[in-house]
């Protein structure tokens, strides 16, 4: 106690005690109890923690939680609304702080977009790629309406473009798609199929070319694919479609089956307009064809550590678990609502699920057989579905969700408070941030988010992209201007 | 007596110069009396005269009192130097007293021991010999009396002739005084001294001379009243009863007790006087003529009507007759201009018969009160008045003591009924100009709405993305569209104008195989239609519809089939199976209600007369019953037996639309004048329920079908309202109707608001389409 840092000489002191889940910064045992001012706030808080005499790091921001919930004031006003004394003893548990989004930039498109991947040394395709990838290959890769894929640098200059309908492309809105490497990716979407591109790049010049191949094209969905997520290691793909149909894929032409020739666009033309594509391009199926949901599949993903498990849900309120290589069904949990996304975050030995609603919230589902109950949390704050989940790269407690109500949310699973009656039981948490549009600023909120809805969110550690109805990928980045 | 006193103290205080300084402003008053004393004397010459003069006119009986008066006459008798030290003595005295709180008494101790002389007796021995006691004014000594004539009763005039007047108690003559001469007389006649009463004093033979003070008691004495002059007849009252208390009270005795009693003497006085009253015996004062009067009126005779009457409590059902309102400006004498007739309006209201006037009277102005005439009216409308209250049925009404709220039925709250839809999530905007019907396809992924424009589109439920969209017509409105409720076609059926068009709105989600099942489906009743088979039910009439391709325009987008009626077509309902559907134009007279038969390209008309005009028809969800509904009635036929199975009355004046509950027992009813009712098919023909939540008129109403209790109402007041139904199994039970959300959002356009509404196959969302050119989703 000897060694405490300067304290303001006036005011009062509070007691508290720093304590931490986190290994890598613990505090030694003899230092965490501190006398600090009563009027700290987080960031004086925080810098006390990153001082020389304390834990001697360069510049972590914390946050700090007190009671379960962040601390947001200074702590004399916790005091004061809680209704303690300066006397007491706080504990407060330091954690490492999700820095805000600061909007950087927005790349233009000619039509909505619907899905937002990214390339990147830290993405997973990056870490699939390996050697291949090179640094400072950073792109982003876009799916719009219009049908078409692009392929931006990090500069917002689109380096490809996906070829339209009749050269091989997609014939309907592209719903979703992702990188499987630094030169393969897929996409699918309103056309049933799933397709999947090489990608090359060459530079003439100081410019960078890209060029957008398609390899495969897999058919075996009978209705729209919502949603597509890929496994770069073992080249497959997962979808789910509005058929309520779970699709499993493989990426390359050698390893996929034929496909179902009905499913296949030539197979009634008879008196039908026909789309006549001038490439005709490898027509594969699927590996599995698991029609699992009564109504409309919404999402799937794989387990984060176990590849040949994947997650699925659906319109029809359940989450299931699939085995893939039996392409049985595990486990099937309901919930309440009908689920709209899905992404895993990886937590010890299985992941934690958050399923977007369309009742506005997330739900936060413990997929193992042994979870005693089925919604571990609710996350509330959107004012529309929730369409589009992504788990934060750098760790295992924070996401960001996109919704039709034209924002999208982070939020940090460490702070959670009880629920109150209206909402039900469990355990509920609110936004951290709230990325508003930047193309609605200063603009009067529509009904309905019409107009500025998110549809697709990607979070990789060069910030948070999100593409939705008003044409644009939005970049928000969290700048370490904090400490 | 003062005079007299004052006088001798002159006499002595000459000799004792000493205190003469002294006394001297304090004997000026005593020397103003002196002119009594020579009064005195000169009326001592006086007396003979008086005598003289009385002699004749006067009684002894005056003489008399003169004796008694007499009191003050001196003594001479007493010594000089005895007199002189007395007198000497009262002038001490006198000063003494000026000495206030000094006792004069102990000096008079001193003085009384040279009170008395020292003699030599007989034997030689002393002798005190006292002064005599002057008799004064404070001496209690009353035989010491002046000198007093003896002769009694004996008038004096028998002394005229004798120098001596009487003899004194020692029997020495009493000397006449010298009388005056005759001229002194006569001044004194003329002049009259005061005090003179011209009597001679019968002791002295001195004419009597009275002085004020006697003169005073005189007057009294002769006025009657009390002779002492200090006797005051009018003394100020003595209140004794007054406000102000008194420090000690009177008399510290208690009341006594008869006090307090009334007393009975008296009671028994009074009641003498009652009764004599009574008996008549006292009467009270009368003029003879007003007593004669009443008698003779006594002898009239009077009968009182109200002898009898008894007082009556009010009547508990009286009604106390209702006030007419005050009289306004326009009753007024001198109204303001604003008030007064023009002459049109004048000459309209002499037009008008008076049964018919709005107003008995014309206001009138009048420069002044007393200008305006008799109101003339006056009997007529009183008795008018009179007979509006006489045959006016006035009923009391009771009020009920009853808590509004213990009334309102015990209803769910709408948290418990979860989930249902609350807030508008998508918005579908596209068309231009209103959107007249919504569609949510059976696999609940696609929305089909059309519009004004002549458009049909289908969107993308979630996202709101438009992905199909076909222009029927130009100029003529969507008025309805409905997917073909199976899920293994995708067929999309609408009515524009006089036609129904059926399409497959192919978009690229859409798989060949189901796309080419509905191609089939739609193409398959080209053959019944070539084979001729409509042909023979219509034999010499014009067939009921005519079966035909759209063209090849429309039918590369999808349109396949164009159904041709004779009018407007504004409802479609599928049978659940998806052969039959019904159609129905309000404006087509007979041919109003149409079935069709998908599989064999036919259309049937199954009314040929119809008792009102058709608003829409639909199929029992399970059984083969076909419901009709006109403006007032909704009929219910069985399709097997082709009869009249039920006649349902809403009571609504118009009906808009209905619809069936999925378990077939319940009936909605919207109306075109706001009322929307629920029917228990089984229950009665009459509504179970009436409910009246919206302000305009409400267009359709709808039940979800995927197993949920809600159905939902659309209204022109731009609201839908959600409805919490829950039908249960059990017979007996009633259904639950609880009003559980209103959603606003659709604006109001041209007093049109919500034009149609439909429920997604398996989630509680609703559809609307609204007259603000938008269709949204609600959840």
């Amino acid at each position: 106690m000897e060694q405490q840092p300067p304290v303001a000489e006036h005011g009062a002191q509070v007691k508290v005690t720093f304590t931490t889940t986190e290994v890598d910064i613990q505090l030694p045992e003899g230092k965490r109890q501190l006398l600090v001012p009563a009027d700290i706030r987080r960031y004086g808080l925080s810098r006390i923690l990153n001082s020389e005499s304390m834990l001697d790091t360069d510049s972590i921001p914390f946050d700090f939680l007190v009671n379960g919930s962040f601390l947001h004031t200074s702590l004399e006003d916790y005091l004061k609304s809680n209704g303690l004394s300066l006397e007491s003893n706080i504990t407060l548990q330091y954690v490492r702080s999700l820095i805000p989004p600061v909007y950087e930039a927005s790349f233009e498109h000619d039509d909505w977009v619907s899905a937002v991947d990214v390339l990147s040394a830290s993405s997973p395709a990056g870490l699939w790629s390996g050697d291949a990838f090179q640094s400072c290959q950073d792109r982003i890769l876009s799916a719009s309406y219009d049908g078409l894929l692009r392929i931006w640098n990090a500069s917002g200059h689109v380096i490809a473009t996906s070829p339209s309908g009749s050269h091989g492309g997609h014939t309907a809105s592209i719903k979703a798609a992702k990188f499987l490497s630094s030169t393969q990716l897929a996409s699918a979407g309103m056309d049933r199929t799933v397709r999947v591109w090489k990608y090359s790049e060459h530079s003439g010049g100081d410019q960078v070319f890209g060029e957008l191949k398609p390899t495969v094209e897999l058919y075996g969905h009978a209705g729209s694919i919502d949603s597509l997520e890929v496994d770069g290691a073992s080249k497959r793909i997962l979808t789910a479609s509005a058929d309520g149909a779970v699709g499993f894929w493989s990426a390359s032409k050698a390893s996929a089956p034929e496909p179902d020739a009905s499913l296949l666009p030539g197979a009634h033309t008879s008196k039908r307009r026909k789309v006549s594509s001038s490439v005709t391009t490898a027509q594969r199926g699927p590996l599995s064809m698991m029609n699992i949901h009564t109504a409309p599949a919404t999402a799937g993903v794989f387990d984060p550590r176990d590849r040949t498990v994947a997650y699925s849900v659906s319109q029809d309120h359940t989450v299931r678990t699939i085995d893939l290589t039996t392409s049985i069904v595990v486990s099937t949990l309901t919930t309440s609502h009908p689920l709209l996304s899905l992404c895993a975050i990886p937590r010890g030995s299985a992941p934690l699920l958050a399923a977007g609603t369309s009742a506005r919230h997330i739900t936060l589902v413990d997929p193992r057989a042994s979870a005693t109950t089925t919604s571990v949390m609710t996350l509330r704050g959107h004012t529309n579905k929730v369409v589009s989940l992504a788990a934060s790269p750098d760790n295992e407690y924070s996401l960001v969700s996109g919704a039709h109500d034209g924002t999208c949310r982070v939020w940090d699973l460490r702070s959670v408070r009880p629920a109150t009656k209206d909402e039900g039981l469990g355990s509920v948490s609110e936004p951290v941030y709230v990325i508003d549009r930047e193309s609605r600023q200063g603009k009067k909120k529509t009904a309905a988010g019409e107009g500025c809805k998110v549809f697709g969110v990607a979070w990789d550690k060069l910030g948070i992209f999100s593409g939705g109805e008003d044409k644009k990928i939005q970049i928000n980045r969290g700048k370490d201007v904090t400490l | 007596m003062a005079p007299k006193i004052a006088e001798k103290k002159r006499k002595v205080e000459a000799p004792d110069p000493e205190s003469d300084d002294e006394l001297a402003g304090r004997l000026d008053g005593v020397l103003s009396q002196s002119e009594d004393d020579s009064d005195y004397i000169f009326s001592d010459d006086d007396q003979d005269q008086d005598d003289q003069s009385e002699s004749g006119s006067e009684g002894t009986d005056g003489d008399d009192d003169e004796e008694i008066l007499s009191d003050d006459i001196p003594s001479d008798v007493d010594g000089e130097e005895a007199m002189g030290k007395l007198l000497i003595h009262d002038a001490e005295e006198e000063l003494e007293i000026d000495e206030p709180g000094v006792d004069p008494k102990p000096k008079n101790v001193v003085e009384e021991e040279t009170n008395y002389r020292v003699e030599k007796d007989a034997n030689g021995g002393e002798r005190y010999v006292y002064n005599e006691i002057e008799p004064g004014y404070d001496s209690d000594d009353s035989d010491a009396q002046g000198p007093e004539n003896t002769i009694g009763d004996i008038p004096l005039t028998f002394y005229d002739s004798y120098p001596h007047i009487g003899y004194d108690i020692n029997g020495k003559k009493i000397m006449r005084p010298a009388a005056g001469d005759a001229l002194q007389n006569l001044l004194d006649s003329i002049e009259v001294p005061k005090g003179w009463t011209g009597l001679t004093d019968i002791n002295t033979g001195n004419p009597l001379n009275l002085t004020e003070e006697e003169l005073e008691l005189v007057r009294r004495v002769q006025m009657g009243m009390v002779p002492d002059e200090l006797h005051d007849p009018y003394p100020d009252t003595v209140e004794y009863f007054t406000s102000v208390e008194e420090k000690m009270p009177l008399s510290a005795a208690p009341e006594p007790k008869r006090r307090f009693l009334p007393s009975k003497i008296e009671a028994k006085q009074v009641m003498k006087l009652v009764r004599a009253i009574r008996e008549g015996r006292i009467l009270p004062y009368k003029p003879p003529e007003e007593r004669e009067r009443e008698e003779e009126e006594k002898d009239e005779v009077h009968f009182d009507l109200w002898q009898n009457e008894e007082a009556q409590d009010a009547n508990p059902m009286h009604i106390p007759a209702p006030k007419l309102p005050p009289p306004g400006y326009d009753m007024s004498y001198n109204p303001p201009e604003e008030y007064l007739p023009t002459k049109e309006e004048r000459e309209a209201w002499e037009a008008l018969d008076p049964d018919e006037r709005e107003k008995e009277y014309l206001p009138q102005k009048y420069g002044a009160l007393r200008k305006v005439p008799a109101w003339g009216e006056l009997v007529k409308e009183r008795f008018e008045r009179c007979m509006d209250l006489y045959l006016a049925p006035r009923i009391r009404k009771n009020r009920l003591n009853i808590d509004p709220n213990s009334l309102l039925p015990k209803l769910p709250s709408p948290s418990e009924l979860k989930p249902f839809p609350t807030v508008c999530q998508t918005v579908f905007r596209g068309h231009e100009g209103r959107v007249r019907s919504i569609a949510v396809d059976p696999s609940g992924t696609a929305v089909a709405t059309g519009g004004d424009d002549g458009t049909i589109r289908v969107w993308e439920l979630l996202t709101g993305r438009q992905v199909w969209s076909v222009k029927l017509s130009s100029d003529e409105p969507v008025n309805a569209v409905r997917w073909r409720p199976n899920k293994d076609s995708f067929i999309l059926a609408a009515a524009t104008g006089e036609d129904i068009f059926l399409m497959v709105p192919s978009h690229a989600s859409v798989t060949p195989t189901l796309d080419q099942a509905s191609r089939d489906t739609l193409a398959a009743g080209f053959g019944y239609a070539t084979n001729g088979q409509q042909q023979p039910t219509a034999v010499g009439k014009e067939p009921a519809a005519k079966w035909a391709r759209p063209g090849t325009k429309l039918e590369d987008e999808g349109v396949l089939i164009r159904i041709t009626v004779r009018s407007t077509v504004k409802v479609i309902n599928w049978h659940r199976r998806g052969d039959h559907f019904a159609t129905v134009s309000p404006s087509g007279q007979r041919s109003s209600v149409a079935i069709h038969t998908l599989s064999k390209h036919l259309t049937q008309i199954p009314f040929r007369k119809l008792s009102g005009l058709a608003q829409t028809a639909a199929f029992h969800p399970s059984r083969p019953l076909f419901f009709v509904a006109t403006q007032r009635t909704i009929r219910c036929y069985d399709l097997q037996k082709l009869e009249l199975m039920k006649v349902v009355q809403p009571g609504a004046k118009w009906i808009s639309s209905f619809d069936i509950h999925p378990a077939g027992d319940n009936l909605i009813v919207g109306s075109y004048d706001k009322r929307l009712l629920w029917h228990d098919l089984d229950l009665s023909n009459r509504p179970y329920k009436t409910m009246r939540f919206h302000s305009e008129a409400i267009r359709t109403v709808k039940f979800h079908r995927g197993g949920l209790p809600l159905f939902a109402d659309a209204s022109d007041d731009g609201t839908l309202q959600i409805f919490h139904g829950r039908v249960p199994n059990d017979q007996l039970e009633n259904p639950t109707i609880v009003p559980v959300k209103m959603l606003k959002g659709h604006k109001v356009v041209a007093k049109l608001g919500v034009l149609d509404i439909d429920w997604h196959p398996r989630e509680p969302w609703c559809v609307s389409a609204g007259a603000d050119g938008t269709a949204r989703l609600w959840m």
